[in-house]
């Protein structure tokens, strides 16, 4: 089908993130009233379609063809879309990528997509054993995988061995995002700051991790509108923020066909950045302002590597040097990440790109100076899958 | 065969008897649920087997029913390396999954440069904390894990289990 007209990012909202005493729909309430909130002459009839982005909410809210649910919970009828969609982590912004297609094909006008989880359950033991439902559960998490920090935790020994990465440089990335987040009242961690003794003695997680290397798991839902064109200009005044081009690639169980030399490579990344690169019509060095997966320090270091950002293995160096900070080349995660705002699986996508979306309309609250292209990147399911969307002010020729 | 768990267990002892499969961390493995239980019936006889296309020669793994590269379903049974090399190993001492008692060791393994696959990640067993190190060799062990009841008509039949892991060989 031809494109028919440009899908932009309007605006949006978040719920508070955190260990949260919610049902998983009031979380998706709490989000949509945000996003009304936030683009105030947004009503529920303005909405044609929705996108619902959950990985637990089956699970652990009994609510398996939640997407109804929640279209009736907001007071939604739509009538172009209405699914859920699930890629753990990255759920919300393939929700963006599916509803980028809608849009510019013509099927869909004005599309909520929106992602919630409840992850903590009455009894704590749960969430670690869902989490072996998120792999491939025959011959990964009967293996024990499943549970995220072992793994990442030897990625992290593989860089430190082949490149020479250092937990301080780990340590860079917790501190940059820690010190976003302080100022989100949203996140799960606000006001907390941290200095770089503290994420240096902090009680050890999984070697080489301490704690301020994880994200938490967290409660919490995401809602951004995304629309053509002409029907964004009459929902708001504000400068259009345009999705550019997006990559989705995956190629991968956990524990067998991994793609790379070594767990320290992620070509698999790379290759959904060259995608994206390639759509959007930028490359690495136009990118001003990035919100990357830093479900771990080590994550980070390695994305702004695949992304482009720096060379391959000097990721360490690059944060450490400031670059990611507010005064840096290009600002990493500026409303703390999922290491300080948190990580509800299938809202982390909508709460990086509706982020992007502020920095973009220049009104975001750690504000990045005059940025044009912005980048957000999710990895899921254990690193088997990486997601990338572009944004910009201007829409592709 | 590992002689890890002697006495045979019935369902998730969590569930007090009750046996709910979604509760499940073992695959179902018998015919009536898994066009691939040759995998589990081969690991009975101690081989670590999968699935390799007799039309393009490409080992899968997992094995599966079609080829993941041609796509075609001639496929035969071919057997793995059994002894791989540690690259990189981690230890959980804490918030394992529940019912994999502590520490629960993960490492990624090279399988040489002969084998149709390269590298897996699998767990290690039989090995104390701080005991494996990057460089070791491992080896292919199976052992028991608790069985699951099917209903067939109006019996219940009671399906034996197995599973694979790795153990330092010393």
């Amino acid at each position: 089908m031809t494109k028919r007209t440009n899908a932009v990012i309007v605006g949006g909202g978040v719920s508070k993130f955190g260990v949260r005493e919610a049902h998983i729909l009031d979380l998706f309430q709490e989000a949509a009233k945000a996003c009304s909130d936030d683009i105030s002459t947004l009503k529920p009839t303005d909405i044609d379609g929705l996108i619902v982005c959950s990985t637990m909410a089956g699970r652990h809210s009994s609510a398996l063809n939640t997407a109804p649910l929640v279209a009736h919970r907001l007071g939604l009828k739509p009538t172009s879309i209405c699914i859920r969609i699930d890629t753990l982590c990255a759920g919300s912004n393939s929700g963006i990528i599916v509803a980028k297609g809608m849009i510019e094909s013509g099927i869909a006008e004005v599309i909520l997509v929106t992602g919630a989880e409840k992850v903590y359950m009455p009894q704590r033991w749960e969430t670690n054993y869902t989490q072996l439902m998120v792999n491939d559960h025959d011959w990964d998490s009967a293996m024990g995988l499943g549970v995220p920090p072992p793994f990442f935790a030897m990625i992290a020994k593989m860089h430190m061995k082949r490149y020479g990465t250092t937990k301080e440089q780990m340590a860079h990335v917790a501190v940059a995002n820690y010190n976003y987040g302080a100022t989100n009242p949203k996140g799960h961690f606000y006001p907390r700051t941290l200095t770089m003794d503290e994420a240096l003695s902090a009680r050890l997680i999984a070697d080489p991790f301490g704690l301020f290397d994880c994200c938490p798991l967290s409660d919490g839902a995401s809602a951004v509108i995304i629309a053509s064109e002409q029907r964004a200009k009459g929902l708001s005044d504000r400068p259009l923020v345009y999705i550019r081009g997006t990559g989705q690639h995956a190629t991968h169980s956990m524990s067998a066909g991994w793609p790379g030399e070594t767990l320290a490579e992620w070509p698999h990344l790379k290759k959904a950045a060259e995608v994206a690169y390639k759509n959007a019509q930028v490359s690495a060095k136009d990118i001003d302002v990035a919100q990357v997966h830093d479900c771990f320090t080590i994550s980070e270091i390695i994305e702004v590597e695949e992304l482009g950002f720096c060379k391959k293995g000097e990721g360490g160096d690059y944060i450490a040097s400031g670059a990611v900070n507010i005064d840096g080349e290009r600002p990493i995660n500026t409303d703390g990440g999922l290491l300080s705002h948190g990580h509800p699986f299938g809202a982390s996508g909508a709460r990086q790109s509706l982020e992007l979306c502020k920095q973009l309309q220049g009104r975001a609250t750690n504000q990045v100076k005059d940025p044009k292209i912005a980048l957000a990147h999710n990895l899921s399911g254990t690193c088997a899958q990486h997601t990338v969307v572009i944004y910009g002010t201007e829409p592709v020729e | 065969m590992a002689d890890i768990q002697t006495a045979r267990i019935v369902g998730t002892p969590a569930l007090e008897g009750t046996y709910i499969s979604e509760m499940d961390m073992w695959p179902l493995e018998c015919r009536e649920f898994n066009r691939n239980y040759q995998f589990y019936d081969n690991l009975r006889e101690g081989r670590f087997t999968t699935t390799k296309c007799q039309k393009c020669g490409h080992i899968a793994f997992p094995p599966g029913v079609i080829c993941p590269k041609c796509w075609s379903e001639e496929l035969e049974w071919v057997d793995l390396p059994q002894r791989a090399t540690v690259v990189a190993v981690t230890e959980t001492q804490a918030g394992a999954p529940l019912g994999f008692p502590l520490p629960l060791i993960i490492a990624w393994l090279n399988f040489g440069k002969d084998s149709p696959i390269k590298h897996l990640l699998g767990r290690v067993i039989n090995c104390a904390e701080g005991e494996l190190k990057d460089g070791d060799e491992v080896k292919f062990v199976v052992f028991d894990v608790p069985a699951h009841p099917i209903d067939v008509k109006k019996e219940t039949k009671v399906c034996d289990r197995v599973y694979y892991a790795f153990e330092r060989v010393k």
